[in-house]
C-alpha cells in the first residue's frame, strides 16, 4: 500500500480506490477458496499423492508373482542367496506433509523360511535385497524381529512375525521417527536417519511366503486415528506451558468485536467483563489504538445490519417491488449520506461489488426478470472494465443456468458472500479515518494477523525442514474436542 | 591438499552455514502472509467459543445475532454454569453445590476432588465468618470421613482448620486460604468440572491459539529471522534482529 502524508486529497483518493480493489480480489479469491476447501476432502488440505498400489515395474522380476490387484506379493522361487529378494516398493512415496505416514502388511503365508520384512527405502534402492540391508533403507523383519538400518547387520527391536500377523510400519514426521506396529500394537520406534522421499517397501525371502498390502484402502488394524491424536496432544503439553499474559484473549476478542463493529456484542462483553470477579481490566496499549477502533462504530454496525437485513430480505419475495423502486436501498443511501467519499461515485469498487450482490439475490430467488433489469442498469456500465470483468461475467453467467447453485459460479450464491460484502464496507469506513495511521490496519482485526502470523510460521518451517509434516489448520483447532 | 584439510574446509562450511539462518525480510514476509486465508466463519467460531466457554451470555446471544455464529452449546446452559460460579465466587458454596445438583447430580458424585474442594471452601467461609463452633462441626462430620479416605485430603483439612489457630489470620502461614484467589480457583474447578459434563472443552480455544503462535514463531526462529509478533494485543509485526 502507498504511503500517504494526508495532505494530497488525489492521493488518498487514489488510494481508497486501491482498497476498493483489494476487496473486489479478496471477494473473489476468499470465496472461491472456501468452495475449493468445502468441496476438498476437509480432513486433508494438501493434496499429495498417496501410495495406492505396489510398483510392479520396478520389481525384482523372476522371484515374485504380483496378484492383479497389485496389492499382494508371493514368492515363488526357491531362494538361493542374499541377493535374490522378492522386495517391492509401493507405487508413490509416502507423503510428507502431514503428521504421519502409515502402512500395514498381512502375513498370508510365512513360507518356508519367515523372511518377511517391512519398511521404507529409498528411490534408487537397489531391488535385489531386504529393506535395511542397504544403505538408505530401513526395515523390521519377521523372522528375528530385528530392525535393520542400513548394513546387514540388525539391531535386536521387537517380537517375531509370521503367517497371520499385521505389521505396519510408519513415519512419523513431528518426531521424525519410523515406527512399527505388530497387531495393532507399537512394537518400537527408531530415529529416521534418512531424508528425502521414503517408498513403503516390503520383502519376501523364501517359497510361498505371500504378504498383502493395506495403504489405507481397507482400515488399519492399528489406530492410527488414536496415535495421532496422542502425538499432538504431547505437543500440546509442552505449548501449553508458554505463558501467556491473563486477559491477552480477553483483549484480541475485544478489539475483534470492534473492528467488524459488532457493536451491540461489544457493550454486552464490556458490561459483563466489568461485573466478574475480579473485574477484567483489559489493558489498552494506548489510547489512540483505542481510537482507531471505535472510529464510525455506530455507523458500522448500522450499515452492516441495514446490509444483511436487505440482502436477505430481497429473499423473501415481497421485496421485488421496493428493489425496482430503490426503495431497499436504505444501507446505500446511509453510506452515500455518510460516506461520500466511498459511495458517491456509482462506478467504485464498493459500489460495484453491492451492486453485484444485489443481482446475485435476484437470481437467488428466481427473479430472473427483475435480475436483468438491475444488471442492465447497475451492473452493464462495469462491462469492458478490466478488474470488474470476471466478476460481472461470473454474476452474468449465473443466468444460464437452471440450477445456478449447482453450476461452476455456484460460490456467488453461498450466504457467506454477504459477509463479506458486509465486511468489507466496513473496512472502507475504517479507512476513512483520518487518524489512521496504516491503511494496512482496518483490512484485518488482530485476531486475523494472529492467526496469518501462525499459519506463515507453520509453513515457513515446514517448508525448510523438507516439507515435512503437517501444518497448522485452525478449522483441525475447531473442530478438536468435539466428539469427546 | 590432504584429505584432512578438505575435511576441515567441509566443517567450516557447515559451521557457517548452521550459523547463517535464513533471512526472510519484511517484504517477503508480508507477501507470505498475504497468502494465507484465514476464514471469517472460522474466526467468528473462535470467538464465539470464547464468549461461550468464559460465559459471556449476553455478549453471546448478541454475537449469535450480529455475525450469525451459532453458539457450540445450548446458551440457556451458560447462565446455569455462570450462576454456579458467582456463588462460590461471592462465597455462597452451599447454594453452589446445590445448583451444581439441580444441574446434573452426577457431576459431583463422580468428582470427589471437586466435591472436597467445595467443602473446604465452604469451611473456609465459615471460618471467615467467625462461626467457629460451626466450622470445627462442619469439619469434623464432613470434612473429616473423606480425609480418611484420602492422604491429600486429610492434608488440605489440616491446613485449613489451621486457620482456627490464628486469631490475626492476616500473619497466618495459611493466610491464604481466605484470599478471594481461593474462591476463584474452586470458582473456576467446578466450572471446568460443568462444562466437561455438558462434553464441552473445559478452556476456550483462543488462549492455547496464542501459545502455539508464541511456539511456532520460536520453532521457526531456530531455522530463520523473519518480522515476529511480540505484543499480542497490538499484534504489530517486528523487524528482526
Amino acid at each position: 500500500m502507498k504511503e500517504s502524508n494526508g495532505k494530497n486529497t488525489i492521493e488518498k483518493s487514489d488510494q481508497d480506490q486501491d482498497l476498493g480493489l483489494y476487496f473486489l480480489e479478496l471477494c473473489s479469491r476468499k470465496v472461491k477458496e472456501e468452495l475449493q476447501d468445502y468441496n476438498g476432502d476437509g480432513d486433508d488440505e494438501e493434496k499429495e499423492e498417496s501410495p495406492s498400489e505396489l510398483n510392479t515395474i520396478n520389481s525384482s522380476g523372476g522371484f515374485v508373482v504380483v496378484a492383479t490387484d497389485k496389492l499382494s506379493v508371493k514368492y515363488t522361487s526357491v531362494n538361493l542367496h542374499g541377493h535374490d529378494v522378492g522386495v517391492i516398493q509401493a507405487n508413490k512415496f509416502a507423503p510428507m506433509k502431514r503428521l504421519v505416514y502409515y502402512f500395514e502388511i498381512f502375513v498370508k503365508d510365512a513360507g518356508v523360511k519367515g523372511q518377511v520384512s517391512i519398511g521404507f527405502t529409498s528411490e534408487n534402492f537397489k531391488m535385489r535385497r531386504q529393506p535395511g540391508w542397504e544403505a538408505n533403507s530401513c526395515g523390521y523383519h519377521g523372522d528375528d524381529g530385528f530392525l535393520y538400518r542400513g548394513h546387514g547387520k540388525g539391531e535386536a527391536f521387537g517380537p517375531t512375525y509370521t503367517t497371520g500377523d499385521i505389521v505396519g510400519a510408519g513415519i512419523n514426521y513431528a518426531s521424525q521417527e519410523f515406527f512399527f506396529t505388530k497387531n495393532g500394537q507399537v512394537v518400537g520406534t527408531v530415529y529416521k536417519d534418512m531424508q528425502g522421499p521414503l517408498y513403503p517397501t516390503v520383502a519376501v525371502h523364501s517359497q510361498n511366503e505371500e504378504v498383502h498390502v493395506n495403504f489405507g484402502q481397507k482400515p488399519f488394524t492399528f489406530d492410527l486415528k488414536e496415535f495421532e491424536a496422542q502425538e499432538r496432544m504431547k505437543q500440546q503439553v509442552k505449548i501449553e506451558e508458554i505463558p501467556v499474559p491473563t486477559n491477552a484473549s480477553y483483549g484480541i476478542v475485544r478489539s475483534y468485536l470492534l473492528h467488524y463493529g459488532y457493536e451491540d456484542t461489544l457493550n454486552a462483553f464490556d458490561v459483563a467483563s466489568k461485573s466478574t470477579v475480579p473485574p477484567i481490566n483489559i489493558v489498552q496499549e494506548n489510547g489512540i489504538d483505542d481510537q482507531e477502533t471505535t472510529y464510525a462504530l455506530n455507523h458500522r454496525k448500522t450499515l452492516r445490519q441495514l446490509l444483511i437485513y436487505e440482502l436477505t430480505w430481497i429473499t423473501s419475495f415481497i421485496s421485488m417491488k421496493l428493489i425496482r423502486d430503490g426503495e431497499i436501498d436504505a444501507a446505500f443511501g446511509k453510506l452515500r449520506e455518510w460516506y461520500p467519499q466511498i459511495a458517491e461515485d456509482n462506478t467504485s469498487a464498493m459500489c460495484f461489488l453491492l451492486h453485484c450482490q444485489k443481482f446475485i439475490e435476484l437470481v437467488r430467488v428466481g427473479e430472473l426478470k427483475e435480475a436483468v433489469t438491475y444488471g442492465r442498469i447497475e451492473l452493464s456500465r462495469f462491462f469492458g472494465s478490466p478488474v470488474f470483468e470476471e466478476l460481472v461475467q461470473e454474476c452474468v453467467a449465473l443466468l444460464a443456468y437452471e440450477r445456478p447453485l449447482e453450476s461452476a459460479v455456484g460460490y456467488l450464491l453461498k450466504d457467506s458472500r454477504r459477509d463479506v460484502v458486509a465486511d468489507s464496507v466496513n473496512a472502507m469506513i475504517l479507512s476513512t479515518n483520518p487518524n489512521l495511521k496504516e491503511t494496512k490496519n482496518c483490512l484485518h482485526s488482530n485476531l486475523e494477523r494472529l492467526l496469518r502470523q501462525l499459519t506463515a510460521c507453520c509453513y515457513e518451517r515446514r517448508s525448510l525442514s523438507g516439507d515435512q509434516g503437517e501444518a497448522f489448520q485452525l478449522q483441525r483447532v475447531l473442530s478438536s474436542g468435539k466428539k469427546s | 591438499m590432504s584429505l584432512f584439510w578438505i575435511v576441515i574446509r567441509q566443517l567450516a562450511e557447515i559451521e557457517a552455514m548452521a550459523a547463517s539462518k535464513k533471512v526472510i525480510t519484511r517484504e517477503e514476509w508480508e507477501r507470505k502472509l498475504n497468502n494465507v486465508n484465514i476464514r471469517k466463519e472460522d474466526m467468528n467460531k473462535l470467538v464465539m467459543n470464547f464468549l461461550v466457554t468464559e460465559g459471556f451470555v449476553e455478549a453471546a446471544e448478541k454475537f449469535r445475532k450480529e455475525s450469525g455464529t451459532e453458539p457450540d452449546i445450548d446458551l440457556a446452559t451458560i447462565t446455569d454454569r455462570m450462576a454456579v460460579k458467582k456463588a462460590v465466587q461471592s462465597g455462597n458454596v452451599e447454594d453452589a453445590i446445590e445448583k451444581v445438583n439441580d444441574l446434573n447430580p452426577e457431576i459431583l458424585d463422580t468428582n470427589p476432588q471437586l466435591f472436597f474442594h467445595l467443602q473446604q471452601q465452604r469451611l473456609i467461609e465459615l471460618i471467615r465468618n467467625g462461626k467457629v463452633e460451626e466450622a470445627l462441626e462442619f469439619a469434623q462430620e464432613e470434612l473429616a470421613p473423606r480425609g480418611e479416605e484420602n492422604q491429600s485430603f486429610l492434608e488440605e483439612l489440616e491446613r485449613t482448620v489451621a486457620l482456627l489457630a490464628f486469631e490475626d489470620v492476616s500473619n497466618c502461614p495459611v493466610g491464604e486460604l481466605l484470599d478471594i484467589s481461593q474462591r476463584l480457583k474452586t470458582a473456576s474447578e467446578v466450572n471446568a468440572a460443568i462444562l466437561t459434563s455438558q462434553s464441552h472443552e473445559k478452556d476456550p480455544k483462543l488462549p492455547s491459539l496464542l501459545k502455539m503462535l508464541i511456539w511456532a514463531q520460536n520453532q521457526l526462529d531456530e531455522k530463520a529471522a523473519f518480522p515476529r509478533i511480540n505484543d499480542l494485543s497490538t499484534a504489530a509485526l517486528e523487524d528482526p534482529a
